[in-house]
């Protein structure tokens, strides 16, 4: 996500409930909110902002399945047919001991595959340069903001002193 | 909110699930039992340890939230205090059974014999704390305190309600007694544990069956609170009680029946890949004489609650909220059922042969045993047995959550409770 040469308005709040509170009056006069940005995620937002549930969990299944089956076949077919070993006295098929190996490869598939995924839907990895708005969205600041070229600058500015906003300013990210 | 009072319906449903439980008990005791009485009294020890593990747990569960300062559940606690009080009836009921064999009414304990214990070296080693008198100590001493604190956490919560001032002068209190239960109840829940269940087969020990088995009980609570409070907000009450406190306790459910898997499978794999012989006799028993059973407990606990719950919205809806918590309920009850019955047939076979000497003895013995209905499977005066012994547990709990405000108000997490949000 490089600079995009976007021209936007934004507003800065102090507070969650305010945030909370700024958002829905925005949605009731139909002003298009381009992003929301928090320095902790804010309950009761996403459906506000008409977000659905994120699917990443139905990827993180079925790389979680695939990690099952990679692990439990592989030790099937390495130990129980091509190279029988007895060990320990036990069969040639001993599922109990594969069991924690299943689980474990379950888990880092499940993981590492949510991980690359959510980065490759992200757009993010090495050498990506975030637009930063503001500095202190990270710290202790709330922002809306409004893409400047797609909305009427007077009802965002009357929206913003309306719903005390702390600062309103301008940008090109 | 209105003080709870239980539904005319309800009650004589409850009523009537104590009488098919009496029923079932008379019938199971004076027509369908074997010569040494074992299937009444093992079914009384089932269902009284069971009940007593939930009102346990619900009482450690409720000191856990209570430690951590976590004010999600506050809205409901009382329903937990409620399940805690429970302990009273299902410790003296424990001991009834106790006092049973000491007067040699029952037989459920191999160590309890000693014509047994003088010819085995095992039992005889195990003597110093399998006896009666460490039983009754963890049953009455040990219980007796859990539900002193239950009492005393119950009436703190109570008199909060009537003059609390939204401070945390009462909740600093509780916080002391849920500390003190949290480290003296993990220690001795965990010898009462070997002492009901683990030594019924009095050869075998497992270091972690006091987790596997309590974790079976913390896992019916939750179900049981979740059918509860679905039930209570048809009823008009608990209306703050919102998707989101079923979503968590539905969560809840889920990662302990994980847990619980996790307690099995590791019991169960360390014992099959050491192959002990007397290790592996309690696992041999069971997956030759109850297959069904055996790979069913891990069916209904683990696969199929698992399937169900892994999606989000499976825990935020009633239908399979309520489905895998009946389903759990059942689940670990039957769990119970197959830690017990299998070493109590054992210990009825071995006394059996003891009572008729002679070489016939045992071919007697087998004879008495197998005629005996209730240790293969669970059968009607079983499933009797707990319909009575949950309609009790509901019955108590109801009639507890009925004697106090239903919510607290002046508890200083009360407003945290009704914005909980996942």
């Amino acid at each position: 996500m490089s600079n995009t040469g976007t021209n936007i308005i934004y507003g800065l709040y102090d507070d969650e409930t305010d945030l909370l509170a700024a958002v829905k009056e925005a949605n009731s006069q139909h002003l298009e909110i381009m992003d929301v940005l928090s320095p902790f995620p804010v309950h009761g937002l996403d459906p506000l902002l008409g977000l659905s549930e994120s699917r990443l969990h139905v990827a993180g299944f079925f790389f979680g399945l695939t990690g099952t089956l990679v692990a439990f076949l592989f030790m099937t077919w390495s130990l129980g047919f091509d190279w029988q070993v007895i060990y320990g006295g036990k069969p040639y098929w001993p599922v109990p001991s594969f069991i924690p190996i299943t689980f474990e490869l379950t888990v880092l598939f499940a993981s590492v595959g949510m991980v690359v995924t959510f980065y490759t839907i992200c757009g993010l990895g090495p050498g990506v340069e975030n637009p930063i708005i503001d500095k202190r969205i990270t710290d202790n600041k709330f922002c809306i903001a409004f893409d400047a070229s797609h909305t009427n600058h007077e009802a965002v500015n009357n929206f913003f002193s309306s719903t005390g906003a702390t600062e309103v300013n301008q940008k090109t990210i | 909110m209105k003080q709870f009072e239980i539904p005319t319906k309800l009650n004589t449903l409850l009523f009537a699930m104590m009488g098919v439980g009496l029923l079932s008990l008379g019938l199971t005791y004076f027509v369908f039992d074997g010569e040494l009485q074992e299937r009444f009294w093992s079914n009384l020890l089932h269902n009284s340890i069971f009940f007593t593990v939930v009102a346990f747990m619900a009482l450690f569960f409720y000191c856990c939230n209570i430690v951590a300062l976590s004010g999600w559940y506050t809205q409901f606690k009382r329903l937990w205090e409620a399940y805690s009080l429970f302990l009273l009836p299902g410790l003296l009921l424990i001991a009834f059974v106790g006092l049973s064999g000491m007067l040699g009414w029952s037989h459920l304990y191999h160590w309890a014999d000693p014509a047994s214990v003088a010819e085995d070296k095992i039992l005889e080693g195990k003597s110093p704390f399998l006896n009666y008198r460490w039983y009754f100590m963890a049953t009455l001493l040990f219980g007796g305190i859990w539900y002193f604190i239950s009492r005393r956490l119950r009436s703190l919560s109570v008199q909060e309600d009537l003059h609390g001032t939204m401070d945390y002068k009462y909740h600093r209190k509780m916080r002391v007694f849920a500390a003190f239960l949290l480290i003296f109840g993990g220690f001795t829940s965990a010898a009462a544990i070997w002492l009901w269940v683990m030594s019924v087969d009095a050869h075998w020990y497992s270091t972690l069956f006091a987790w596997y088995s309590c974790v079976s009980g913390l896992i019916a609570m939750v179900a049981l609170t979740i059918m509860t409070l679905i039930y209570l907000k048809a009823k008009g009450y608990y209306q703050n009680v919102t998707l989101e406190h079923l979503h968590d306790l539905g969560k809840y459910m889920f990662a302990f029946s994980i847990f619980w898997t996790y307690m099995w499978f590791s019991q169960y794999m360390l014992i099959w890949y050491a192959n002990v012989g007397e290790e592996t006799v309690y696992f041999k028993e069971r997956l030759d004489k109850y297959p069904v059973l055996f790979w069913g407990n891990l069916l209904i606990n683990f696969v199929l609650p698992f399937l169900v719950l892994l999606r989000n919205d499976t825990k935020r809806k009633y239908g399979t909220l309520i489905f895998v918590s009946a389903m759990l309920v059942f689940g670990h009850w039957l769990d119970y059922f197959l830690m017990l019955k299998p070493g109590i047939l054992h210990t009825t076979h071995a006394l059996a042969g003891h009572s008729h000497d002679g070489h016939s003895a045992t071919e007697h013995a087998h004879h008495a045993a197998e005629a005996v209905g209730g240790f293969a499977g669970p059968g009607f005066l079983e499933l009797g047995t707990f319909i009575g012994f949950l309609g009790f547990f509901l019955f108590f709990s109801y009639r507890a959550l009925r004697n106090a405000n239903m919510e607290p108000k002046k508890d200083p997490y009360y407003e945290e409770s009704l914005h909980h949000h996942v």
